[in-house]
């Protein structure tokens, strides 16, 4: 525990000094206020004559209410989730290759196993800030351009269901930490982040989403009943297999591989 | 004495390549050993192996008698380090640098890290983010990092990289004293020579990978070649009149006799007088010592010169 807790404290410094950690909270403010622009649009089509191609966007969300909304929030937190989660992943174990600092950090009374965990830990918190600011800024901007038709029981079925979407997508991040360590830096796991989103969309696509862990948060997304787009317990299975893999791949790749 | 630092036929290689080949390193306690090597003699991928970086293709590092591994975290207590360039997180400054290492270290309290800073005098810079820091400074920074928590062992790989001639004396004499009054053990990697021939206390060469002359500092007036430079008007005759007088091998080069007797190097006032007597004054008598750059220069070149 003193392991554990000696290496969070050191990544919790790293991550206060860093512009990412802030980049990342800004773009995650901006992403709901566009979305909830859309919904302006879609709500009074003379704006949307205005902006053009926005209008056409607008019809995105179906329902011009709560439920549309709620949904589509829903699918910003599986797509936009996995690209920023990955990216949040992908800095806080690829900088110390980028920095050139992986050396300072390997040699010390500290296990890497600790830093690891830290690193992944924080990982957690700070995905769980991006999940919470989607939230409240989209549920905010929702109620001030006034969409009609909430209910608390229409809340409470998309939090739970927001809940699971964004725990799914969090858990998907530890195979890019793998990526980012075995090719010391960001690059190759962002091209990864990128990869798995495109094979997400192609293989939900021909209906094979429920086996594909990273196309899971998003079939979950879409409204239920959607043909081909059923989840089953095999499904969350495969995401935390998937999940411990990336983990424990991460944590063996830093206690054995050779560092150059 | 005691061995603290010692390696077994310790090799390393990447695919066909030969990095570091049985290397076999004994430093005693209290000794600041100077390892010196061209730029990729396998100095590096050495160090690494000491701290486990590394995993050794055969053989085994030990340090104060136990092996050496990437999850020896209980060793790693003991030693300090410092491998190639150091480099610091861009955006933390000096102090907040070494809080990070001082946690990892488990040191208590703030003020190691004020000991520290004052010791490498990096006062004026602790609050300056790393990523402006001069090259100088970068390094005093990571030889912070070595010395913060009093190590029984230091590891450093190039520590005077970028220092200006005044902090190279600085350090030089930071680790003689950390050597001679604390009984720290040094090891220390340079390619600069003359350097670590003022203050090692035993050398070890590495050409291409392997370890080819290891000698205590103070044996290198014997290795170090000597010979008696003369000068005359005419060096023909005079290196005539040497051969007639006994004396071996006198090799006439740049308008200078270069003789290797080690008569004459003991004794160049009995060339003097020869020379003299036989109507053929010297103009120059000299007694010239090797130093370990050009002893160092001339054992790799016994060892397959460079390539």
């Amino acid at each position: 525990m003193k392991n554990f807790t000696a290496a969070l404290v050191t990544e919790c410094m790293k991550l206060r000094r860093s512009k990412i950690f802030w980049i990342t909270i800004v773009f995650f403010i901006f992403v709901p206020l566009m979305m909830g622009l859309l919904m302006l649009v879609a709500q009074h089509p003379e704006i949307g004559e205005k902006l053009g191609l926005v209008g056409a966007k607008a019809k995105l969300f179906g329902e011009n209410n709560w439920e549309g909304y709620l949904t589509m929030l829903n699918q910003l937190v599986a797509t936009i989730g996995l690209i920023g989660f990955g990216f949040v992943t992908s800095w806080v174990f690829g900088r110390e290759y980028i920095d050139r600092t992986i050396t300072n950090i390997l040699c010390l009374p500290v296990s890497r196993t600790a830093i690891v965990t830290a690193k992944f830990s924080i990982v957690v918190l700070w995905c769980l800030l991006l999940v919470l600011i989607i939230l409240v800024a989209g549920i905010s901007i929702g109620y001030l351009i006034g969409i009609p038709g909430w209910s608390d029981q229409l809340f409470s079925q998309f939090f739970s269901k927001y809940i699971l979407i964004s725990g799914l997508t969090i858990l998907l991040s530890s195979p890019v930490a793998f990526i980012a360590s075995y090719g010391r830096g960001i690059i190759a796991a962002l091209a990864f982040v990128i990869l798995m989103l495109i094979m997400s969309q192609f293989i939900a696509l021909v209906g094979l989403g429920p086996y594909f862990p990273w196309a899971v948060p998003g079939v979950l997304s879409v409204p239920e009943g959607t043909e081909g787009m059923e989840l089953f317990y095999g499904s969350y299975l495969i995401v935390i297999i998937t999940s411990l893999a990336g983990f424990l791949g991460t944590i063996t790749w830093w206690r054995y591989a050779d560092q150059k | 004495m005691q061995n603290v630092i010692r390696t077994v036929n310790l090799s390393k290689s990447y695919s066909d390549v030969k990095a570091v080949s049985e290397i076999n390193l004994n430093v005693r306690k209290g000794e600041i050993y100077g390892f010196l090597g061209l730029n990729g003699a396998g100095k590096t991928t050495t160090i690494r192996m000491l701290l486990g970086l590394i995993k050794p293709t055969s053989g085994n590092a030990f340090i104060l008698n136990e092996k050496v591994h990437a999850n020896h975290n209980e060793l790693f207590k003991k030693i300090g380090y410092l491998v190639e360039i150091p480099y610091s997180y861009p955006n933390l400054t000096v102090r907040e640098n070494l809080e990070i290492i001082r946690r990892l270290r488990f040191i208590s309290g703030k003020k190691p890290v004020d000991d520290i800073i004052d010791k490498l005098q990096l006062g004026a810079y602790a609050n300056r983010k790393a990523k402006n820091l001069s090259l100088g400074n970068a390094q005093r920074l990571g030889l912070a990092y070595a010395l913060i928590h009093n190590p029984e062992i230091l590891i450093l790989d190039e520590p005077t990289n970028g220092l200006d001639p005044a902090g190279i004396f600085e350090i030089r004499e930071m680790l003689s004293n950390l050597a001679k009054n604390h009984g720290v053990t040094v090891f220390i990697s340079s390619h600069i020579l003359g350097e670590i021939s003022r203050f090692a206390t035993r050398i070890g060469i590495i050409h291409q990978g392997k370890m080819v002359q290891e000698f205590d500092a103070d044996q290198l007036d014997i290795l170090c070649k000597k010979q008696l430079l003369i000068g005359a008007r005419d060096l023909e005759l005079a290196g005539k009149i040497i051969l007639q007088n006994g004396f071996s091998n006198p090799v006439a080069q740049n308008g200078i006799i270069h003789l290797d007797d080690s008569r004459a190097i003991e004794h160049p006032e009995q060339i003097a007088t020869i020379l003299v007597n036989a109507g053929c004054p010297p103009s120059l008598l000299k007694v010239d010592e090797e130093n370990l750059e050009s002893y160092f220069l001339r054992t790799i070149e016994m060892n397959g010169g460079i390539k």
